[in-house]
């Protein structure tokens, strides 16, 4: 069932009027009831993945209260081990072990044998696997390093795990955050609520407008690179920036204020990276629950900054190569990860991966500076560099498609494969990046504004987008739902 | 909850009045012209109609019609006499031309070329063979007039029936429910870019559930050889009773078709019995440019481009008698 489906919305409402109208009154029931409807959300993929988040959820539930309880080290590590290799077990199951195979497989060859790839299986990657693995993961870390005290309340922590909100594709959620939420009665407020649907408005808007009306352009340019000068290849992978944004943060922003109408805040995922000013800023702002984890029980843990300089880009090239390897079973994602760290890692060293943490470009003014318009433009070529990587089938189709780049040196105008307008995109983005400098300094409240008649003409003509870019032959299923 | 709900509905309410306004002031949705059946049982638009007919989302298409006295989309009235040069065209929405401004038609392509030559398009969205031998029969004083005949046939699609009569079904379009809904532009808009089709597959799954299931047969090649030798041989059959039931005239009538699509077996009948028709498969064949629109499988500027060079092509050919000193 997809956010941007009917399906989705007929079940939100449904869910929505029993878990406030019959089960408000009692804090177990409207759990048991979230937890069932998040079965039913998730069961509808593929109900025989339901056993592994149960799995999941059982074995975190038991390992939490042993770590809890024990008083020797050496026992709350062993314990800790078990959750780690479960959940690190099933991601590499499910997720690497075709790669690994294959991987050795090649590695073999390059030294002149040649073993046949038998050993590969027909796996099918559970949606979600590597979000909710992350989540229950992190469950156990924190109570091993004492910064919680596990819940006694299974059903609770089952709705943790599996709240659907969140459940496919993040916000990452901590439990200090989520699980405190869960077990704690809430009580419906008309505001968050508001908020919510506005989130979600808005999420719909970037992921149907932005994402859906580009994946088209992005796909025939990547499907045929060979065949385009540099030109068309700068703008397809500069639209997939936009598409990959579009359709994460569209999500997540969705995922945020769905969760918002059953009365739960989950954290920031994306704080406008578009606008970032140097490729730290942009991992402060990207897929924020993903590097807030990575930061936590792997950067940290490593030493992080506290140590010497060459331990410490040691820890980021470690952070970001895990990173890459996290998004997907496939060099490419390595190679990305390993770019990021090469585009952070002198930003580390002259000590400027921190000074935008607390502010956002134009803090107090209308306008950026110059400097800053350059920053942000150099930070966005960075990064939509790397997406070559992120986004092609293969190692050969990145550096293929990087060589076309620099040796078809040459300009030619872009027909869209399906014969539109490509004004109509260039427009629509150029707003879309205004109204998101507008509303930078808050990324939970995109329509915020004093007057009501703004307010309901931006929503009108959110909707008025919606339906000018709507497509009913786009494949709409998100992107991260492959990770 | 209740100010949340109530705040909700009333917002989406005035976002949909809001919405219809946008829609009209930037003509998103099309137009759609009145239809009637006239005292011959001739399905035809209501005359004296014009307006806009959109295709695809942020107006892709945008086309203007004029329904002339007749009841058919041209930029003239047709006054067949003896004294001039006239040739009508007849098909379906191709010939109709609704998807291309009035004024820029095939039949005002080939009068551009053909300055002696007055074109008369007789299309109309779902007329098949039956319908087209059915109106130059009906009129046949005004067709008699006319020096040659055109007639759009698109083998697997327009021989369907071997007689004549009214298409209730089409007609339904016209019911006062329908004309309502056709009232709301925003309506008419989703509808036509599939927005609407969610809820109607979610519908339809909803009605499937106490339906029982129809047991899905794969059929093997033989088979399907099989029902497709029936089909020609019954449209062949179909083609045979319309043309006895109305009357062919060969030096007058001539089939417009796509060879591509057209059953061979079809093609060697006509040759065999010296029906005259044009062929356009080759030239659409030749182009290395897109001959239909984004959004359906009509002809665009292109496509009609080449239909009328086709026809053009065809008519200098031929030595009109008229006209007359």
């Amino acid at each position: 069932m997809l956010f941007n489906s009917l399906d989705f919305f007929i079940f939100l409402s449904v869910v929505f009027i029993i878990y406030w109208f019959i089960f408000y009154k009692n804090i177990k029931i409207q759990n048991s009831f979230i937890l069932l409807a998040s079965y039913l959300f998730y069961g509808m993929w593929d109900w025989r993945f339901l056993f592994l988040i149960l799995a999941s959820t059982i074995v975190d539930f038991f390992v939490g209260q042993t770590i809890h309880h024990s008083t020797s080290d050496k026992t709350r590590k062993a314990w800790l081990w078990v959750s780690v290799i479960f959940n690190v077990g099933l991601l590499g199951f499910f997720k690497y072990y075709n790669f690994f195979i294959g991987s050795w497989v090649d590695f073999i060859s390059i030294l002149g044998y040649d073993l046949k790839s038998t050993w590969t299986l027909q796996i099918i990657l559970p949606v979600g696997i590597s979000f909710y693995t992350f989540q229950t993961m992190s469950y156990s870390l924190d109570i091993y390093y004492k910064r919680l005290t596990p819940t006694k309340d299974f059903i609770a922590f089952a709705t943790f795990v599996s709240f659907f909100p969140q459940l496919v594709a993040g916000p990452i959620e901590r439990a200090s955050n989520l699980l405190s939420q869960i077990t704690t009665k809430r009580i419906f407020n008309y505001n968050q609520s508001s908020e919510g649907l506005k989130l979600i408005l808005w999420g719909l808007f970037k992921k149907v407008v932005i994402a859906d009306s580009i994946a088209p352009i992005v796909d025939d340019i990547f499907a045929n690179y060979t065949q385009y000068p540099a030109s068309t290849l700068v703008l397809g992978v500069s639209l997939f920036s936009f598409q990959v944004y579009g359709d994460f943060s569209g999500y997540s922003d969705i995922a945020i204020g769905t969760a918002k109408l059953f009365g739960i805040e989950l954290m920031s995922n994306f704080k406008f990276p578009i606008f970032s000013r140097n490729v730290a800023e942009y991992w402060q702002r990207w897929h924020v629950s993903l590097s807030t984890w990575f930061r936590h029980y792997v950067y940290i843990p490593l030493g992080g900054s506290r140590v010497s300089k060459l331990k410490s880009v040691r820890n980021i090239i470690i952070i970001f190569l895990v990173s890459g390897f996290w998004h997907g079973a496939n060099w490419t994602f390595i190679v990305w990860g390993g770019v990021h760290a090469a585009f952070y890692i002198p930003v580390f060293l002259m000590g400027r991966n921190r000074i935008y943490m607390n502010n956002v470009v134009a803090e107090n003014r209308w306008f950026p500076t110059i400097t800053e318009i350059s920053q942000i433009l150099l930070t966005f070529a960075l990064v939509t560099f790397s997406r070559v990587f992120f986004r092609s089938e293969s190692i050969t189709d990145a550096f293929g498609f990087l060589q076309q780049i620099f040796t078809n040196f040459t300009y030619d105008t872009y027909q869209h494969p399906l014969g539109y307008r490509m004004i109509d995109y260039f427009i629509l983005l150029a707003l879309f990046v205004v109204y998101e400098f507008k509303i930078r300094r808050d990324e939970r409240s995109p329509f915020k504004f004093k007057s009501k008649v703004v307010r309901f003409v931006m929503y009108t003509l959110v909707i008025l987008g919606m339906l000018l870019f709507f497509d009913d032959n786009i494949d709409r299923s998100f992107i991260y739902f492959q990770f | 909850m209740k100010k949340l709900i109530l705040k909700s509905a009333l917002y989406f309410f005035l976002i949909l009045i809001l919405l219809e306004v946008l829609v009209r002031i930037f003509h998103l949705g099309k137009d759609t012209p009145a239809r009637f059946v006239d005292e011959h049982e001739v399905e035809k638009w209501v005359p004296n109609q014009n307006g806009f007919s959109v295709t695809g989302n942020r107006r892709q298409n945008f086309s203007e019609y004029n329904i002339n006295n007749s009841g058919y989309n041209s930029y003239r009235e047709f006054n067949p006499t003896k004294n001039k040069i006239e040739v009508a065209l007849v098909g379906d929405s191709f010939i109709e031309g609704f998807h291309q401004d009035y004024y820029n038609s095939i039949g005002k392509k080939i009068e551009n070329k053909l300055p002696n030559i007055e074109v008369y398009e007789y299309g109309y969205a779902g007329y098949d063979f039956a319908d087209q031998l059915h109106l130059v029969h009906s009129y046949k004083e005004q067709f008699q007039l006319i020096d040659h005949i055109v007639l759009g046939i698109k083998f697997s699609n327009d021989l369907d029936r071997g007689a004549y009569n009214v298409v209730y079904s089409r007609l339904a379009l016209e019911s006062p429910k329908n004309r309502l809904l056709k009232k709301s532009k925003l309506l008419v808009y989703c509808k036509s870019i599939g927005i609407l089709d969610p809820p109607q597959e979610l519908i339809y799954r909803f009605i499937s559930l106490f339906k029982s299931k129809q047991k899905f047969t794969t059929k093997s090649d033989e088979e399907i050889s099989r029902i497709k030798k029936e089909k020609e041989k019954q449209y062949l059959t179909n083609f045979e009773s319309l043309i006895s039931t109305y009357g062919y005239d060969k030096e007058r009538y001539t089939l417009l078709l796509d060879s591509r699509i057209t059953s061979p077996v079809f093609l060697s009948y006509l040759e065999k019995n010296n029906f005259n028709y044009i062929d356009f498969a080759d030239t659409f064949e030749a182009t290395n440019r897109p001959t239909t629109l984004i959004y359906d499988r009509h002809w665009n500027n292109h496509g009609r481009q080449l239909i009328a060079s086709a026809i053009t092509e065809y008519l200098s050919k031929k030595e009109f008698q008229k006209p007359k000193p």
